[in-house]
């Protein structure tokens, strides 16, 4: 009975000891952990000034114009730039009449040109859109309509020309395809609005 | 179990003496048993302790053989503890952009006393850094000390090299440097910091205390966008007319707050004491000296303003009233004349319109000393400016208030005044009457400091329209800067030159407020001793370098500031603007 009682406490010592060594070293084990991502935090953090002091070196402004003038060449904005009231910027042309007078207000019309709200007023420095881009342009005059024949083709579609909103139906009807650019990536964006 | 003694072969063993069985004799029954027990024990032993040397030989193997450095990640209690946050906040203009950081820059210092080989070492550390001289390092490893300085403030690809040289006794100490990643362009605003890292010049040392206890970024109201832009155009000026200096300054005049600040020359606060190649005959301390707060100067002709707002406020004049400045005024040894003559009866717009010293002078005597004291003590002009930058200057006055000295601070000359308290008093005339402490640190959005009432709001609205005048008819035209409806007044003084004022050599001022018909910013620009060139016609006055100065960059800082530009000529601007005494009078183009 003896040697039982002896194997069942030697048993329960040396699992104690186990226990104890294992809780231990996990112990240390996490203790390390919690040291070395104490110090990466640090570390990263004294990256990340270290990057700040850098961007705030580069974005200097004497940096910034000297790029402006080898990649950009923009000037400050001018007076006659600013319309500082809604009321300056020109109204849309007035919604055009029904399909059968299209053609001959199409007729009348000066070419492509007539985007008034945007000719005007607002300065832009980025370069124009690839002529391909020019297909997906929303059709917002009526002189548009005439490059588009296919896009006519939809009677619903032409009916919605002639409204306030006419971007949508000319989207649905070309299927969708790959920007080949940046700024035919901007264009098709803007004609799905 | 009983040891078996080795009896047989003792030759000294007594005959009689029986040897008592022991080990060779392989005994039969419970003893055999018990021996077979113990070989089995022994066998077991041994096979356990050669399992656990062959575990710690084969660890040994995997560490030496297989992961090499990676188990060192095995002791990183050992290892020196992480750096600390910085103990000095940074400072960072009113859009956040960083001006001033703390980044660890360690020294290396080596412990002589552990070095085994000073000469080789010090072959090594001179290889390291060349700008070393190894007589020196030489010496200073066999000084036997316990701590030599090798070299501060390293950079981190340096510290990877003195790390590779792998000398024992050189260590690193942890260290923090300040950096100026806009490097001259707010040098005077925020100052520069020494070795230890203690304020030295500017907001570093104004705000000492506040910087090394706080630890989110400080913001100050600089907005470096108009700072940069500030100071091209100055130095554009002192390149046009090979000046000797220039300090500007551009404040929000309803919250007191100091958008820009620019003193030239200046200098790079991450090298201090280094030569400038731009300016080699300057030293140090010519190139520090903050011409915005430390500076005093009789600011000349810009003074007339505070007169005419004093005159008017205490109604002494109206701007009806007329002087005579048809003739010099001769005062003791002094004679005062005019620079724009126009040698008849001025009225007190066409007085500050063509800036008259005579009109001046007589309007100031008739309001007396008194009343122009105690007017220039009100605008805190006899007092040296509250900022938060360390460098102020304290005004100089006469103590005792003389008529000639009445009639000379009429016009500016004998009063000696910081750019900064003239700013800040110029910008309460304009704002509705209302002075408020001048500050460096941004305010929050909507909230003005409380002011003081020093002139009345009406006189207030009467000095816009007669700024305005200047600009418009008088002698700043070419401030004007269509669309954001300049008005200011320029100032030429002659510096004094020992106990004379040297007329060739000036100082050309002017002062512009933006929009003037709601005044939001102020600008001042102040150009010291310009030389007159060929498109200024031989002028080196305010009007020909300060007020052009002004309006390229009220022109190019307005639309960052979202001032809305309106048409000048529309009926509404030019009814705000209206001067009745005028009405009807033909101006005479200046």
């Amino acid at each position: 009975m003896i040697r039982v009682g002896t194997l069942f406490w030697l048993v329960l010592v040396s699992a104690t000891g186990f226990a104890m060594f294992g809780v231990k070293y996990q112990v240390q084990g996490l203790e390390d952990e919690l040291a070395r991502t104490k110090r990466a935090t640090a570390a990263e953090e004294h990256e990340i000034r270290v990057l700040g002091a850098e961007w705030a070196y580069l974005t200097r402004p004497e940096m910034l114009e000297a790029m402006n003038r080898r990649f950009l060449s923009l000037s400050p904005i001018s007076t006659k730039q600013l319309r500082t009231s809604v009321t300056d910027i020109p109204m849309r042309p007035p919604p055009a009449p029904p399909e059968e007078a299209v053609v001959v207000a199409a007729a009348e019309q000066a070419p492509p040109s007539a985007v008034p709200s945007e000719s005007e007023g607002v300065p832009t420095n980025a370069p124009t859109p690839p002529p391909a881009a020019a297909v997906f342009e929303p059709p917002r005059t009526q002189s548009a309509l005439r490059v588009m024949p296919a896009l006519l083709e939809k009677p619903a579609g032409a009916q919605q020309f002639a409204g306030t909103a006419p971007v949508k139906a000319p989207v649905k009807a070309a299927a969708p395809r790959r920007a080949k650019s940046l700024d035919d990536l901007i264009a098709q964006i803007m004609a799905s609005r | 179990m009983v040891a078996a003694q080795p009896f047989h072969d003792n030759p000294c063993r007594p005959r009689h003496f029986k040897p008592p069985p022991c080990a060779p004799v392989v005994p039969d029954g419970p003893a055999r048993k018990a021996l077979e027990g113990c070989r089995a024990r022994l066998f077991l032993t041994s096979v356990l302790f050669a399992c656990v040397f062959a575990v710690v030989g084969l660890r040994i193997v995997e560490i030496v053989v297989f992961e090499g450095g990676s188990a060192q990640s095995h002791m990183p209690r050992f290892r020196i503890p992480a750096p600390p946050v910085p103990a000095r906040a940074d400072i960072v203009d009113r859009n956040g952009k960083l001006l001033a950081t703390t980044l660890d820059s360690p020294s290396v210092y080596a412990n002589p006393k552990q070095i085994l080989d000073p000469a080789d070492a010090t072959r090594k550390l001179v290889k390291a850094f060349p700008s070393l001289n190894s007589d020196e390092i030489y010496a200073k490893l066999t000084s036997g000390k316990s701590f030599v300085y090798i070299k501060r403030h390293l950079t981190p690809r340096e510290q990877y090299e003195v790390n590779q040289l792998g000398i024992a006794g050189v260590q690193f100490q942890h260290e923090e440097r300040r950096v100026y990643p806009d490097g001259k362009l707010t040098a005077h605003v925020v100052g520069y910091t020494g070795i230890d890292n203690s304020g030295f010049a500017g907001v570093e040392r104004g705000l000492d205390d506040a910087l090394k206890e706080r630890r989110d970024p400080l913001q100050l109201s600089l907005d470096l966008r108009i700072q940069y832009v500030l100071r091209e155009e100055l130095q554009r000026v002192i390149d046009d007319f090979t000046a000797k200096g220039a300090a500007g300054l551009i404040m929000d005049v309803n919250t007191g707050e100091v958008l820009a600040m620019v003193s030239l020359p200046d200098f790079d606060p991450n090298h201090p004491g280094a030569l400038d190649p731009d300016h080699p005959g300057l030293s140090f301390a010519d190139r520090m000296f903050n011409r915005d707060t430390l500076g005093v100067y009789e600011l000349g002709s810009i003074f007339k303003i505070f007169t005419v707002a004093m005159a008017v406020d205490y109604g002494t004049s109206t701007l009806t009233s007329t002087y005579d400045a048809s003739h010099p005024i001769h005062i003791g040894r002094f004679s005062i004349g005019d620079y724009h003559g126009k040698h008849r009866v001025l009225s007190v717009p066409e007085i500050l319109m063509y800036s008259s010293n005579i009109g001046a002078a007589k309007m100031a005597m008739a309001a007396g000393g008194q009343r122009q004291r105690e007017f220039l003590s009100r605008l805190g002009l006899l007092n040296a400016p509250k900022i938060e930058v360390s460098e102020v200057g304290s005004p100089h006055f006469p103590g005792k208030w003389r008529d000639v000295n009445v009639m000379t601070i009429a016009f500016g000359h004998g009063i000696s005044v910081t750019p900064l308290s003239f700013a800040r008093g110029a910008a309460a005339l304009v704002n509705g009457g209302i002075l408020r402490p001048a500050t460096l640190v941004k305010q929050p959005p909507g909230y003005a400091p409380q002011g003081q009432q020093v002139i009345s709001a009406k006189t207030s609205e009467q000095m816009r329209k007669l700024m305005r005048l200047v600009v418009e008819h008088g002698t700043g035209t070419m401030a004007a800067a269509p669309g954001y409806v300049v008005g200011g007044k320029t100032g030429t003084a002659d510096k004094v030159s020992g106990r004379h004022y040297a007329e060739t050599r000036l100082l050309s001022s002017f002062v512009g407020v933006f929009p003037i018909t709601d005044p939001k910013y102020l600008t001042l620009i102040m150009v010291d001793e310009p030389h007159p060139n060929k498109q200024s016609h031989g002028y080196a006055t305010g009007g020909w370098t300060a007020a052009p100065a002004t309006s390229r960059v009220i022109q190019r800082i307005a639309p960052l500031l979202g001032v809305e530009p309106v048409d000048e000529a529309s009926p509404e601007v030019q009814r705000a603007l209206m001067v009745e005494s005028l009405q009807g009078k033909k101006i005479e183009a200046y």
